[in-house]
C-alpha cells in the first residue's frame, strides 16, 4: 500500500520551492531597545551577523501528496511554513504555490472574546481569505458541526476553551484548500470531538489537496506522509521516504 | 486559480493599494469588530468612549476659560473651539496608537496567514473616525449653547476626517514598525505625542502666541487640520487656502511614506513577531 493512506498523487505541482534561503541580519548582543541601539551605535559596537534561518531548501508537493518536515527546535520549520504561506518573502530562491492556501493556525488566534460565535466565524473566515458572502452562508453549518448552534449569539468570552477550539477548528476546516499547512496535528476538545476533528483532518489530507505538515509526532509523520524532510540548521539534511528520514533523525537525536 | 510566485516581487505601490482595496470585505469586518468591542453593544458604551474627550474639555474649559475667551476674535467661542480641538486630537491619538497596536499585536494571525497587515492599521483609524463622528453630536450641542449655528460648510468635515484618517494611518504604520523593533518605543512615543499635543493649538488661541512661536506652531501639520475643522464646523477659526493645502498635502505625503516604508520593512520585522 502506498504511503499516506493510499492517496492518489497527481503530477500537478501545488508547491515548488527552489533553493530558498532566508537570511536575517541580527545584532550580536540582541539589542531590542532604542536606548541600547543609540548607546551601541555611539560606541560603535553594533555588530551584525548574517544568520540563515533557511539555507538552500528545495522540494515540491504534488496534489494529493503530504510532505512532512521534522527537525529540532530552531531548525527552521516554522520559517519554512511562513515562507510557503507567503507571509515571509524568501531572501533568495523561489516559491511557487498554485491555488488556495489554508493554514491550520493556532486555534483561535484570530478570535476576539467580545464578539459572538457567529461574528468570530465571519472574521476568522475573512482572515483566511474567504469572501464575506461565502462565510455568511456557512455560519450555521459551521456552528452545527462544532456543536455550538445554541451558543452562536453569545460572546465567546463565555465559552470554555474547548468550545473556542471547536469553533476555530470547524471554521478553519470548512473549506478544503489546494494546500493545507499544518503545524502539529491538532487534537481538540473532548474525546468525541477529538475523534471527529482527527477524522476531518485525515479526510482533508486525503481529499486531493497537498499538505505540508510540521510535526514532532514521528509516528504521525511516518503514517501520514508520502515524503519527509529533515531540516537541520535551516538546510535539508535528508529528504526522502518518511521511514528513512525519521530513522536518520532519531539516530541524530539519540546520539 | 491564484498563483503565488515569490520571484515576482516589489510590485509598485499602486498594485499594493489595489490589493488592500480588494480586501475591503475583511476591512469592513475588522472595523465592525473594533466598534463592537469598543461600544460593547450598548448606548452607554458609545457615551463611555466620549467620556475622555468630554471630561478633558470640561477641565480645560474650567482652567483656561477666563484667560483665553477674550483672546478669540469676536464671533468665536472658546468652548466649541476647545471641544473641536480635543475631539480631532482624540481621533489622531486613538487612531495612531490603536492602529500601531493592532499591527504589532496581530502576530498570531499575521505570521501565519497571508493578510495585508495595513488592513489592521486602517481598520483602527477608520473606527476611530466613526467614533469621531459620534463626537459631533455633543459638539453641535456645545455650538448651540454658545449661541452659534453650524455653518453651511459643515459637510466638508468629511474631507477633514478623510485626511486625518490617511495621516494617522501612515503614522500608525511607521509606529508599528518601531513597536516591533524596539521595546522602549512605546514610552518614547508617549513623550513625543505629549509634545505634539502642546505644539498644536488645542486649548489656546493662536493669537496668544509670540511671533516666533506662532511661526513654529503653524508649521505643525496638525494645526492645519484643527483650523480647517473649526472653520467648517461652527466658524471658530479662519482657514485659508494655505491650511487646506497643508492638510491635504500632509495627509497624502504621510500616508504614502508610511505605506512605502511599511511595505519595505514588514518582511524584515515579521520574523521578529
Amino acid at each position: 500500500m502506498a504511503k499516506g493512506g493510499g492517496k492518489t498523487v497527481s503530477s500537478e505541482k501545488i508547491v515548488e520551492v527552489t533553493n530558498v534561503k532566508m537570511a536575517y541580519r541580527r545584532t550580536r548582543h540582541r539589542v531590542s531597545s532604542l536606548k541600547q541601539t543609540a548607546i551601541e551605535t555611539i560606541k560603535r559596537r553594533m555588530e551584525y551577523e548574517q544568520f540563515f534561518a533557511l539555507n538552500g531548501v528545495s522540494f515540491d508537493i504534488a496534489r494529493g501528496e503530504t510532505v512532512s518536515i521534522i527537525g529540532r527546535n530552531g531548525a527552521g520549520k516554522s520559517t519554512l511554513l511562513k515562507v510557503v504561506a507567503r507571509v515571509l518573502p524568501p531572501t533568495s530562491g523561489r516559491v511557487i504555490v498554485r491555488g488556495k492556501v489554508a493554514p491550520m493556525i493556532e486555534l483561535g488566534a484570530g478570535f476576539n472574546p467580545e464578539l459572538t460565535g457567529a461574528e468570530n466565524i465571519m472574521l476568522y473566515g475573512a482572515l483566511l481569505g474567504r469572501s464575506v458572502q461565502q462565510m455568511k452562508s456557512r455560519i450555521e453549518a459551521i456552528g452545527e458541526w462544532a456543536g455550538l448552534t445554541a451558543h452562536l449569539d453569545v460572546p465567546i468570552r463565555a465559552y470554555s476553551s474547548g468550545m473556542v477550539a471547536r469553533l476555530a477548528f470547524a471554521t478553519a476546516t470548512d473549506e478544503t484548500p489546494d494546500l493545507l499547512l499544518i503545524d502539529e496535528i491538532l487534537s481538540v476538545g473532548d474525546e468525541d470531538f477529538r475523534e471527529k476533528s482527527a477524522a476531518r483532518t485525515f479526510e482533508m489530507m486525503n481529499s486531493g489537496c497537498a499538505v505540508l505538515l510540521v510535526s514532532h509526532d514521528l509516528e504521525a509523520v511516518k503514517s501520514l506522509s508520502t515524503r519527509a524532510i529533515y531540516l537541520e540548521n535551516g538546510a535539508p539534511k535528508v529528504f526522502g521516504s518518511p521511514d528513512e528520514v525519521v530513522q536518520v533523525y532519531l539516530a541524530d537525536v539519540h546520539h | 486559480m491564484q498563483v503565488y510566485d515569490s520571484s515576482v516581487r516589489q510590485t509598485p505601490v499602486i498594485s499594493q493599494l489595489k490589493a488592500i482595496y480588494e480586501s475591503r470585505g475583511l476591512l469592513r469586518l475588522l472595523v465592525a469588530r473594533d466598534l463592537t468591542v469598543r461600544y460593547k453593544r450598548s448606548v452607554i458604551g458609545i457615551w463611555w468612549s466620549l467620556l475622555n474627550p468630554l471630561f478633558t474639555t470640561a477641565v480645560m474649559f474650567y482652567v483656561f476659560n477666563t484667560v483665553f475667551k477674550s483672546r478669540l476674535p469676536s464671533g468665536q467661542a472658546f468652548l466649541p473651539y476647545l471641544l473641536s480641538g480635543v475631539l480631532l486630537m482624540t481621533l489622531f491619538n486613538q487612531g495612531l496608537t490603536m492602529g500601531a497596536d493592532s499591527v504589532a499585536s496581530g502576530a498570531g494571525v499575521l505570521t501565519k496567514v497571508y493578510v495585508r497587515p495595513e488592513i489592521f492599521a486602517l481598520s483602527s483609524t477608520i473606527s476611530s473616525a466613526i467614533n469621531f463622528f459620534i463626537g459631533l453630536i455633543p459638539l453641535t450641542a456645545v455650538l448651540l449653547i454658545s449661541g452659534q449655528t453650524p455653518t453651511m460648510k459643515f459637510p466638508l468635515v468629511i474631507v477633514v476626517v478623510g485626511c486625518m484618517t490617511l495621516f494617522a494611518t501612515g503614522f500608525a504604520l511607521l509606529l508599528s514598525i518601531a513597536y516591533i523593533n524596539f521595546d522602549d518605543s512605546r514610552s518614547l512615543i508617549t513623550i513625543f505625542l505629549m509634545a505634539l499635543q502642546y505644539m498644536t493649538p488645542v486649548f489656546y488661541p493662536i493669537s496668544v502666541l509670540g511671533p516666533h512661536t506662532k511661526r513654529v506652531i503653524l508649521l505643525n501639520p496638525l494645526t492645519s487640520y484643527l483650523q480647517v475643522f473649526r472653520d467648517v464646523f461652527g466658524g471658530n477659526a479662519v482657514a485659508t487656502f494655505h491650511e487646506w493645502l497643508m492638510m491635504g498635502g500632509s495627509a497624502i505625503a504621510l500616508f504614502l511614506i508610511g505605506f512605502i516604508v511599511f511595505m519595505r520593512q514588514w518582511p524584515k520585522v515579521v520574523a521578529k513577531l
